[in-house]
């Protein structure tokens, strides 16, 4: 039963994943990608990490998706247009560059994963439990949390001045 | 395995999700389209991460995932407004039409 709901909320991810890539329309690429965010949140569940479904929702689909629709509609930019980009030999060496690197992961990876050993039994609560989760994150990596917030007040900062209005004399 | 899940399907469909995202971001030229693929190869790693701290029975896959999204939303917010001061210099956000660093 788990395995079948991870199968499709995976395909749905993927078949959402796709549509975002050929969309020519930007907003309609915003909108399968939140789609394919939950199909991803669903997974999260299903992986043990309830906590971090949660955060994929509230922030991934709820807050920096809706931030690009935002800039893409303050910009108000169109579809993109059916022109030759004039480059033809880059376009043939990226799509040569995925198909080899597509064809190396995959491969590599349809292999490994089996040989882990069988997990220990964890120390107590289990490891979808998000009290012990945060008990964890505020003991061990307090420190790298600060820093996390650090560079959230940093990026506050950039953001503001790199979008400012410049008064020009 | 994680229940009934074996890790090598999580892997498959983590690996899968990152090609895609690295078509969309070699081969599209709208920014915004490109930063957006970015983000889902983003989200392909983080669902490795995950798939590998429930397959070993420990939280710091959920950890290093909680402060990947963490750094994600700063690096949007940077980048997007990168987008809007690029806009008002160039009218434009197609990543072809764009070839100066300084105007």
């Amino acid at each position: 039963m788990e395995r079948l709901i991870f199968d499709i909320a995976a395909g749905v991810a993927i078949l959402f994943a796709g549509t975002m890539v050929v969309a020519r329309n930007p907003v309609r690429s915003v909108l399968s990608l939140v789609v394919a965010f939950f199909a991803l949140a669903i997974c999260y569940v299903l992986l043990l990490s309830p906590f971090i479904a949660a955060i994929q929702v509230i922030v991934y689909a709820g807050a920096i998706l809706v931030l690009f629709l935002f800039v893409l509609m303050l910009l108000n930019v169109g579809p993109e247009p059916w022109e030759k980009t004039g480059r033809p030999i880059q376009t043939f060496l990226g799509s040569i560059t995925i198909l080899l690197f597509a064809a190396v992961l995959l491969g590599t990876l349809r292999g490994s994963g089996g040989r882990i050993p069988s997990p220990a039994p964890p120390d107590g609560a289990g490891i979808d439990d998000p009290a012990a989760l945060a008990r964890f994150l505020f003991s061990d990596y307090l420190l790298h949390f600060e820093a996390v917030s650090v560079l959230l007040l940093a990026a506050l900062v950039g953001s503001f001045v790199l979008a400012r209005r410049e008064k020009r004399p | 395995m994680i229940g009934s899940i074996p890790l090598a399907d999580v892997l498959l469909v983590s690996g899968a999700l990152f090609c895609i995202g690295l078509c969309g971001a070699l081969l599209r030229r709208n920014a915004i389209q490109i930063f957006l693929s970015i983000e889902l190869m983003m989200n392909a790693a983080n669902l490795a991460g995950l798939g590998y701290g429930a397959a070993l029975a420990s939280r710091e896959g959920q950890i290093i995932v909680f402060f990947v999204i963490a750094i994600a939303a700063a690096e949007a917010s940077v980048g997007l407004a990168i987008f809007v001061a690029l806009f008002r210099h160039t009218e434009t956000i197609d990543v072809n039409k764009v070839n100066l660093l300084k105007w």
